[in-house]
């Protein structure tokens, strides 16, 4: 039955459709790939291609559509039957077992069990001449005896990709890899190895490669598929095709309005945080920047470009490792999270849930979590002190129910966020604001609180210093635009000496 | 590679080199230490927490934590001392003695792996529970205060004879060692915990049977804790529900000091081993050597720090939390 593989395609999606409550992630998706063809898949942050992918995976079940692997079609309950099918998977986050060897990586893959092992015995043997037989498959030189946790970063996702090709499927089908942003974080002398990695995997499976880099993209693939919020736009060979072509079918051509009058800066002025030349290593290099009171800064960049390394260095809360750091002129030394804190800095991190509050506690306790000596009389809490100002931000943001006894846990995402933020507005010598994606999750009515709220710390002279969500976040509101590609700076913008920037600008310098 | 280096300071190598250090240092300062009467003394003394030693790895290897030791030690001794021939009861069951009191350890650590991997209740607690239910069968089994002592002399005797000049306590310690090293590195099992203790989530989306080796280990840890139990109380020549006072500040630093992170994940039945003697060898060499007793505690608490700084030291982040 081998003459399938070659009739069939390897994988074919037909009309495959997944909501998140009223937000469509997927709408009506349908593509298909051949044997031994490259497919890139691209998108922004938030088109769907995590989703594809963890249907492909069997994480997640579409709620239409059908899929079909080798010409026989097929449901992926569970990981298990994606693997079964022969779908194997090299996720964005590695999945190894550092302590273990890469034979032992390699073999938790192996579906089957044989001789010796169904009785529970690890047959090293066995698992170390399979594992060299998978490695000399896809041409990568490692010892299957290696600890995984004592190799490089490429050379583990060499194991993952090991790992990925010991699915196996069915009646001689061709196996399909799926590469999630392999390259996210590889130097550019790794990423050569892993092309040429890639290049091997085509002899004798379908690969489908997501990245961000289009010009990776376009060197590597065969075949390129664009999403955009949940829509197929685009599904072109290429040949013939240009970076400019990709993202016009990535982004919609709208222009951005912005409703914010930017003060060109003063001369002589004196910026409020300085960086020179900070690095830290892996995460970013050579950054400078200066951010002044009354402005909002924008660093902007892929996932993986440093961004998020980079504000936490800020605020302390990571150790950069070269380079100084400015406040008001004084150079900071053994920065740490407090000093930043009493030095007037403030950060609402991405993650909220879990290092921007505090679920058990209810909204006075958390809008008094940080620097709470303001509410203290004595050595005790002003326990009245902490209402009264607890209910003053619940007023002004309108937080909604408006309990201040209730446990932040049992509040909406949006709420929640107008109560992190609310926590350091109250501090009393803010002047440096850092946010880190501050309406992630948000509807429109809490981001237009938000927003709203951040124009106005911004106007009553503090700093602020965003990761926006989105690019036109970033020209709606920001003064000035950083532009952060694999940790450097690759292009600023000063948008208070009039604008015209366009987003496809921006991305180019991104990617 | 640094990541290497350190680990392989951590590891048998560096351990090794401690542990002739300290026999070289002890040597010199008594020459009664390398005598061979009191090497036998430190294998016979090495016995017991060796023994237990190998379960408690197996434990800490998946990043749990096992406390009832003590307690099992107690409850197994004193049940076998009672249903064997003693001062105290009629009854001698003789083989069945040992497979009812290795029972007992068996399904305390058993009940203990069950509430832990079917409840999730942090194995910190459920050990601590097991450790007193323990105690109290001990206690009751104990019941008025006759102490019960072996009347079978030859059994008695047993622990201390020698055979090819180890005493017998030290071979039936190195057989379980020895089938802790084949468990811990041959079997899919042992293999199974070190993928635990290094990324639980993983192992679980890779349909490993983690539940099922929590238990085994648990199991396992209870059983070598009972054979220890039985075996101190041979060595003792009677039955004490506090048989196994003290062994639980021996084999928990002997892991950590060996390189077996309490986090999970690293180091092994070989380096806990290591540990263990290590620690009796410290205590023997510095009775030995004339340190006053009471400065023992301290010695030993800061070498404890020491290890446990050595093999966190690599691991430092500065929003790690630590609990």
């Amino acid at each position: 039955m081998t003459y399938q593989s070659t009739q069939f395609p390897v994988l074919k999606l037909t009309g495959i459709t997944r909501s998140f409550g009223p937000v469509k992630a997927l709408n009506n998706v349908s593509l298909s790939i051949q044997k031994g063809e490259v497919l890139g898949l691209i998108g922004e942050n938030g088109a769907g291609k995590s989703t594809l992918l963890k249907i492909l995976a069997g994480i997640e079940q579409p709620d239409s559509g059908t899929i079909e692997m080798n010409g026989a079609m097929t449901r992926f309950i569970s990981p298990y039957d994606a693997l079964r099918a022969g779908v194997g998977v090299v996720h964005q986050e590695q999945s190894l077992f550092t302590n273990l060897t890469v034979a032992e990586n390699i073999a938790q893959q192996m579906v089957e069990k044989h001789g010796r092992a169904r009785f529970g015995v690890q047959d090293w043997t066995h698992i170390n001449q399979q594992a060299a037989r998978v490695l000399q498959k896809i041409g990568v030189d490692l010892d299957p005896k290696a600890i995984v946790g004592d190799l490089s970063f490429v050379d583990r996702q060499m194991v993952e990709i090991a790992r990925a090709v010991c699915v196996d499927p069915k009646q001689g089908g061709t196996p399909l890899i799926i590469l999630d942003e392999p390259t996210a974080v590889l130097e550019q002398a790794e990423t050569e190895v892993l092309e040429r990695e890639i290049r091997k995997l085509r002899e004798f499976s379908s690969v489908i490669f997501v990245s961000h880099r289009l010009d990776e993209v376009l060197r590597i693939c065969d075949r390129v598929v664009v999403l955009r919020n949940g829509v197929l736009t685009s599904d072109r060979s290429t040949k013939g095709a240009s970076k400019d072509d990709l993202f016009q079918a990535m982004v919609e051509d709208a222009p951005v309005k912005t409703t914010r009058v930017r003060r060109p800066k003063k001369s002589g002025e004196q910026p409020i945080l300085s960086v020179k030349n900070m690095g830290k290593t892996g995460r970013f290099k050579n950054v400078s920047f200066d951010a002044y009171a009354g402005k909002i800064t924008a660093i902007i960049g892929t996932n993986g470009s440093g961004r998020g390394a980079l504000v936490r260095s800020l605020f302390g809360a990571e150790a950069f490792d070269s380079g100084t750091l400015e406040i008001s002129g004084q150079s900071v030394t053994s920065w740490s999270i407090s000093r930043a804190i009493r030095a007037g800095l403030a950060y609402v991190p991405a993650e909220r849930k879990t290092e921007g509050m505090i679920g058990g506690y209810n909204g006075i306790r958390n809008i008094a979590l940080s620097r709470s000596d303001q509410f203290k009389m004595g050595p005790l809490l002003n326990l009245r002190k902490m209402k009264q100002s607890a209910q003053h931000w619940f007023d002004r943001l309108g937080v909604s129910p408006n309990d201040i006894h209730k446990p932040l846990a049992a509040f909406s995402g949006g709420n929640q966020q107008k109560v992190v933020l609310a926590k350091w507005l109250n501090l009393p010598d803010l002047r440096i604001l850092i946010l880190d994606h501050p309406l992630r999750g948000l509807d429109v009515g809490v981001s237009h609180t938000v927003n709203a709220e951040i124009r106005r710390a911004c106007d009553t002279g503090l700093s602020v210093i965003m990761i926006p969500d989105t690019i036109e976040e970033a020209l709606e509101l920001a003064d000035e635009i950083l532009v952060l590609r694999d940790g450097q700076l690759s292009a600023r913008h000063d948008l208070s000496i009039g604008t015209g920037l366009s987003i496809q600008e921006i991305m180019a310098e991104m990617v | 590679m640094t990541l290497a280096r350190i680990r392989k300071w951590n590891g048998p190598t560096g351990i090794l080199l401690a542990l002739c250090a300290l026999i070289l240092l002890f040597s010199f300062i008594n020459p009664r230490f390398a005598s061979v009467e009191n090497l036998q003394n430190v294998l016979f003394q090495i016995s017991v927490p060796l023994i237990i030693v190998v379960g408690t790895t197996l434990v800490v290897q998946m990043g749990s934590i096992d406390l009832s030791v003590e307690g099992v030690m107690g409850a197994a001794g004193m049940a076998w001392i009672l249903m064997s021939a003693n001062t105290r009861t009629e009854t001698d069951f003789g083989m069945w003695a040992w497979v009812i009191a290795l029972g007992l350890g068996l399904g305390v650590g058993l009940i203990a792996g069950l509430i832990y991997s079917k409840l999730k209740v942090p194995s910190f607690v459920v050990s601590l529970g097991t450790w007193y239910v323990g105690l109290g069968i001990a206690v009751l089994l104990y019941g008025n205060s006759m102490l019960p002592t072996l009347t079978n002399d030859s059994l008695a005797r047993w622990p201390t004879q020698l055979t090819l000049g180890l005493p017998h306590s030290f071979w039936l310690a190195g057989l379980v060692f020895i089938a802790g090293l084949i468990v811990s590195n041959h079997t899919h099992f042992g293999r199974g915990l070190m993928a635990i203790g290094n990324n639980e989530a993983i192992a679980i989306a890779n349909g490993m049977p983690v539940d099922r080796y929590k238990m085994m280990a648990f199991s396992l840890a209870g059983l070598l804790a009972g054979l220890a139990g039985i075996l101190a109380t041979i060595q003792l020549g009677s039955g004490s529900p506090d048989i196994g006072s003290g062994q639980l500040f021996v084999v928990i630093p002997a892991a950590v000091i060996g390189g077996t992170s309490l986090s999970g994940g690293e180091g092994g039945v070989l380096r806990s081993a290591l540990g263990v003697c290590l620690l009796i060898i410290l205590n023997n060499g510095l009775v030995l050597s004339g340190v006053d007793p009471d400065y023992q505690s301290g010695v030993f608490g800061m070498i404890l720090l020491i290890a446990v700084i050595t093999v966190a030291w690599p691991h430092i982040d500065r929003l790690k939390v630590a609990k």
